[in-house]
């Protein structure tokens, strides 16, 4: 099947005559944003799909307003691409994207409101959270500003999901982190899995050739450190939420590599 | 274990691995047998990115039958980080873990090995509340630090009160503790520190006492030979010793991490590591970290200062038993002994790196043989 790429993509951006003389990192950088960019194209995709089973309007006019904050974010990393000469696709139909796709619209299908918060804003958006945040700290100029800003941005969403989460585990602690769990189990086995030190499973199908991950220490990045970071963030969300720590630490020790 | 664990834990214990090997087998427990062991290399991606919080449970019954109940919580220091360069992330790590103590609602918490360290003077630093209080466990460390130089004097044959005395890292909290406690007991006692302020002032306490003191900040500085040492700061090597010590000195590492061997430089030294405690009561973790959380060759082996705090606990006395740096008298030290005897905690059988050191007494020997070969 044809991956499904989201036109976010700017066609008439056609690639600089000189990009094969473009500078290593540059190709770098294009690897990165185009992972950003898919992962922004599928929260929004996501926040779409939440307004479909709000029943209250308020909530279905913030979910479309989240869904169009993240189709910002995809467009500022395709600017940012054009910045560096280089051109920023995205692929949503990818291997572990489409996973986590697939993750989330199972909690629509169930119309599981809860469920739903808990993938995007407490998994996918600390993984988002924590690795612009990285980003954001070794990228050069304009390119830098964007990662921290959205990162900034992200973590702004989940503090606004944290207050109607604790609601919710207030009701019933032990059925609540029970969900979060099973949640966990596809979820963040899929996030670790892209996050592995190597893409021992194939090409991920995002990045334009060869996986960029051996790359990234040439740009003061690694895989191990995104990972870290992320892992990082995850815990001190589920902390914020009231989960035990050291369940949650079992939790992430059991994951994949 | 998960649930709310508030108004039920007695006590916390703030510790963390001493190596990688330590810490591989920590997340293999975490991660159960039927998974796979995370490779080494990604144990150095990963543990550094841990925050603090609980690994298991810790209950102890004392031999009266007394039981308290706590929680082990590892700040997930990295073992490659204990350099002074890492200090400010360590410190905030073990604020971190003091936080998840409070929060637990432990009553009582023990701060272990290099946390007691770090923490021994910026108190201030810890989060404070009300009804959760601190302690280095220094006291006991030192109780048992005295306790087992005695031991080994007496198996050896030595005489104390003809000893020369050398202490390590005197101006600590540790080191001025075992100075307090044995420099009346010894013919001599040499100081060493890197503060040479404090040294002056540990010094001149000592001196009003009657006490024969020599002090230096570099070991080769002294004048005579020490036939018995404590170590109560970590050295690289045992062979920083040489020259300074008598060729069978008894030298115990009291220091965190513990990394003194019987040596090629100093073959026939007695080393022993101190400051260690055995429970006879019962001790369990849960989930089952027995051999992993304490690697030791003997069962229910703790740290003392870890064993501090569950034996207040045990004793219901939930009191900053120690804080601060150089507040530790013979006095006090007695008074935690007796507390810990009390419920069936007292000093372990002596042992280095090359494993017990008390078993060919039992088989026979008649005289402490040093697994090393040496007597």
């Amino acid at each position: 099947m044809e991956p499904r790429v989201e036109p976010l993509t700017d066609s008439k951006c056609a690639l600089p005559a000189a990009f094969t003389s473009l500078s290593p990192s540059a190709l770098i950088w294009q690897d990165v944003l185009a992972q950003a960019m898919t992962g922004e194209l599928l929260a929004a995709m996501n926040y779409t799909s939440l307004a479909d089973i709000c029943d209250d309007p308020a909530e279905v006019a913030d979910a479309l307003e989240h869904a169009q904050g993240e189709r910002g974010h995809a467009a500022a990393f395709a600017a940012e691409g054009r910045r560096i000469g280089v051109s920023v696709t995205n692929n949503v139909d990818a291997r572990h994207w489409k996973r986590l796709r697939q993750a989330f619209l199972r909690c629509i299908t169930e119309r599981d409101f809860i469920a739903c918060l808990i993938v995007q804003e407490i998994m996918l958006e600390s993984f988002a959270v924590a690795s612009y945040a990285r980003v954001g700290k070794v990228a050069p100029g304009s390119l830098g500003k964007t990662f921290a800003a959205i990162a900034a941005e992200e973590e702004d969403h989940i503090e606004h999901a944290m207050e109607i989460l604790r609601a919710e585990r207030a009701l019933d602690e032990q059925r609540f982190d029970d969900k979060v769990h099973q949640l966990h189990l596809e979820v963040m086995t899929t996030l670790a899995e892209m996050l592995a030190r190597d893409c021992s499973h194939g090409h991920c199908e995002v990045c334009h050739g060869s996986c960029v991950k051996p790359a990234l220490p040439d740009v003061r990045l690694s895989a191990a450190e995104l990972r870290g970071a992320s892992l990082h963030q995850y815990l001190k969300t589920l902390d914020k939420l009231g989960l035990p720590g050291e369940v949650t630490l079992t939790w992430v020790a059991q994951l994949p590599v | 274990m998960g649930r709310s664990t508030a108004g039920l834990i007695d006590f916390a214990l703030i510790g963390h691995q001493e190596s990688w090997r330590a810490a591989a087998d920590v997340l293999a427990v975490l991660r159960g047998p039927e998974r796979t062991p995370l490779p080494d290399d990604e144990i150095r991606d990963i543990l550094p990115w841990l925050p603090p919080r609980a690994v298991c449970h810790v209950d102890i019954e004392s031999l009266g039958g007394a039981r308290a109940r706590g929680l082990y919580i590892d700040s997930f220091i990295a073992p490659d980080r204990l350099a002074d360069a890492y200090i400010r992330d360590n410190i905030a790590r073990v604020r971190g873990a003091a936080a998840y103590a409070i929060k637990a609602g432990a009553k009582m918490v023990s701060l272990g090995g290099f946390s007691s360290i770090l923490i021994e003077g910026n108190f201030d630093q810890l989060p404070q509340r009300h009804d959760t209080v601190f302690t280095t466990g220094n006291t006991l460390t030192v109780g048992f630090i005295v306790q087992g130089i005695r031991k080994m004097c007496a198996i050896e044959g030595r005489d104390l009160r003809r000893s020369t005395l050398l202490i390590v890292g005197a101006t600590g909290d540790l080191g001025s503790g075992c100075a307090r406690c044995l420099a009346r007991d010894v013919r001599r006692v040499l100081l060493t520190a890197r503060n040479l302020e404090r040294l002056r002032r540990l010094a001149a306490e000592l001196e009003a006492a009657g006490v024969e003191v020599e002090m230096a900040t570099d070991l080769q500085q002294f004048s005579s030979e020490a036939d018995v040492v404590i170590c109560a700061a970590s050295l690289a090597s045992s062979s920083l010793l040489l020259g300074r010590i008598a060729p069978e000195a008894i030298i115990c590492d009291a220091g965190y991490p513990k990394n003194l061997a019987p040596g090629a430089e100093t073959p026939r030294a007695k080393v022993f590591f101190g400051g260690l405690g055995q429970v006879m009561g019962g001790l369990t973790f849960t989930p089952d970290f027995h051999g992993v959380l304490n690697r030791h060759p003997f069962p229910d082996v703790v740290h003392g200062c870890l064993l501090e705090g569950m034996a207040l606990a045990l004793e219901r006395r939930f009191e900053p038993f120690s804080q601060g740096r150089g507040f530790i008298t013979p006095e006090r030290v007695e008074e935690m002994e007796t507390i810990a005897a009390r419920h069936g905690i007292y000093l372990a059988p002596l042992y280095n790196a090359n494993g017990p050191l008390e078993e060919t007494v039992e088989s026979g020997c008649g005289k402490l043989c040093f697994a090393s070969g040496h007597d």
